[in-house]
């Protein structure tokens, strides 16, 4: 579904991204780990052109993407994005903000555009915060109303950057659970993270980064249980403490 | 103890609700321009009969200037949405290579040009200005003062709007943009339906601040013999002789325009305010934190 080959990124002097490849299979959930700094979130922009790759190839459905006879836009329709800090529009209430997609990129009427935004707030179990603003909800349902609005254009796959590290920890619960009732339901994900647990228990395999390379990859298992690279093993023992 | 309770909801209920406070704030300024005027009147400093009679005369003025500063506000907004674009996005498309920046590089510097004149000089020497070239074009023509002022005065709100839009579209924070993006939109769609949208909520009462300095200055008009009010309080003051009346019926009328409008907007602001979008209502809860706990019974 998503292939990613030799992918170079550079901020000015800085070389963010050193040639990184991975594949994404259709239905799979791919989680990034990673020590900050070492280029998970560029990586993901990448992959849905918010950032243009410098070098290298991005593959989407067997598409390359990162080509200049391809409009970003169509690009970014097929693939869901998911922020840390939410980022929903502030003028519009969360029914707006799912909509807002439907009927003006994919200009469908309006009655069909508010069916399926209010079928999707249904899906993250906020069907009844239809009318309110953002700034109204708590950060979890910040969250859910903004995977509700990635769902709702009906992406090939979802990208997830961080989706709860901008949460108060009693929130968190309830975005991975929506997270995870999507990867069981067989949605193509790709998810940076510091939830060593959702990675552990929803992840079909594990990928950890560091300074802009990928330095392991493997099931959850291998790379918690047993990494084989030293500075693979150093990040998890922190982090498992 | 009782009537210390009564006056503090009462102060209470009035914080609480800006159309009283608004109202209150009205009649104040209307009891002290009476008495005011009963003082002036009594010491024979002014004649209320004077008035009376020549009320009715500003009414056309009035109207002359209300037209002039409302064409010339809403032909500046048309024009100061783009320029405020320039303004505001201009210096991102410099700091590009190659097509971009060759096209960028002349307009944001005209753009930016224009602004700094307009903000630079006085309006009257540019109405002098625009009168003097407008009268050698069009000479004799009897329309020329009234349009050739309308040009003036929105020649100069648009160096003043289009930095009021430039201030609202970067107010628009950039995660809005990003999010506009990820969902596949065109840098169209994100300037008509995130950025337009919210940058114009952020700006509502600088505009108003703006259309009340453009009301006040379309008194310049008068200069260049357009019948406008301040030209009819010049008008009454000298042709019958009581110019200390005539003024003060002016400002009278430039008050009852003004207040009553950026009231009335200001109060729309409060109460169609998006929550979380904009600066909170200033003085709110201001007396929280002393206000007396409910007592239980």
């Amino acid at each position: 579904m998503i292939t990613v080959r030799n992918l170079h990124k550079w901020f000015g002097e800085l070389h963010v991204l050193k040639g990184v490849s991975l594949e994404v299979k259709k239905g799979e959930a791919l989680v990034i780990i990673g020590p900050s700094g070492s280029g998970k979130s560029t990586l993901l922009r990448c992959i849905n052109l918010l950032v243009q790759p410098d070098e290298g190839d991005v593959i989407i459905d067997g598409v390359k993407v990162n080509d200049p006879k391809i409009r970003p836009e169509w690009v970014r329709q097929q693939v869901g994005m998911v922020f840390q800090s939410f980022n929903l529009f502030t003028h519009l209430t969360a029914l707006q903000n799912v909509m807002i997609g439907l009927t003006k990129v994919k200009r469908l009427p309006r009655p069909e555009a508010e069916r399926i935004a209010r079928f999707e707030l249904d899906r993250v179990g906020l069907a009844d915060k239809a009318d309110a603003y953002p700034a109204q909800l708590s950060g979890g349902q910040q969250q859910r109303v903004a995977i509700a609005r990635a769902l709702a254009l009906n992406p090939k796959a979802m990208l997830f950057d961080e989706p709860t590290s901008a949460l108060d920890p009693e929130y968190i619960r309830e975005v991975l659970d929506v997270m995870t009732k999507l990867a069981e339901e067989g949605m193509t994900m790709v998810v940076v993270t510091h939830e060593m647990g959702f990675a552990h228990n929803v992840a079909d395999r594990v990928l950890f980064m560091a300074e802009g390379v990928v330095v392991e990859e493997g099931a959850p298992e291998e790379i918690f249980e047993r990494p084989q690279k030293d500075r693979t093993k150093a990040f998890v023992g922190k982090i498992l403490g | 103890m009782d009537a210390r309770r009564t006056l503090e909801d009462l102060w209470d209920s009035l914080e609480d609700s800006p159309l009283h406070r608004t109202a209150i704030a009205i009649l104040s300024l209307l009891a002290i321009a009476v008495v005011l005027i009963i003082v002036l009147a009594n010491a024979r400093l002014i004649s209320l009969g004077f008035m009376a009679d020549n009320a009715s005369f500003l009414f056309v003025p009035a109207l002359t200037s209300l037209a002039a500063t409302m064409i010339s506000f809403t032909v500046g907004i048309l024009g100061a949405i783009p320029m405020g674009l320039v303004r505001s996005f201009g210096p991102r498309l410099l700091k590009q290579r190659g097509l971009r920046a060759a096209v960028a590089a002349p307009v944001y510097g005209s753009v930016t040009s224009y602004v700094e004149a307009i903000r630079g000089t006085p309006a009257l020497v540019q109405i002098f200005l625009v009168a003097q070239v407008s009268g050698i074009l069009f000479p004799g023509n009897p329309d020329i003062p009234f349009w050739g002022g309308v040009l003036a005065l929105t020649l100069n709100t648009l160096g003043y709007q289009s930095e009021v839009f430039r201030a609202g579209f970067q107010s628009v924070n950039q995660n809005q943009i990003e999010a506009a993006k990820a969902i596949g939109m065109r840098p169209r769609q994100t300037f008509a339906y995130v950025t337009l949208p919210q940058g114009i909520r952020l700006i509502t009462l600088p505009l108003v601040n703006e259309w009340v300095a453009l009301f006040k200055a379309s008194a310049l008009l008068g200069v260049i013999a357009v019948p406008e009010l301040n030209w009819a309080a010049s008008y009454l003051g000298s042709t019958r002789s009581h110019p200390i009346e005539a003024f003060i019926m002016v400002s009278a009328v430039y008050l009852a325009i003004i207040i009553p409008l950026s009231k009335a907007v200001g109060y729309w602001e409060r109460t169609h305010r998006i929550p979380g979008l904009g600066t909170p209502e200033p003085g709110r809860g201001r007396r929280a934190g002393v206000r007396r706990p409910v007592p239980a019974h």
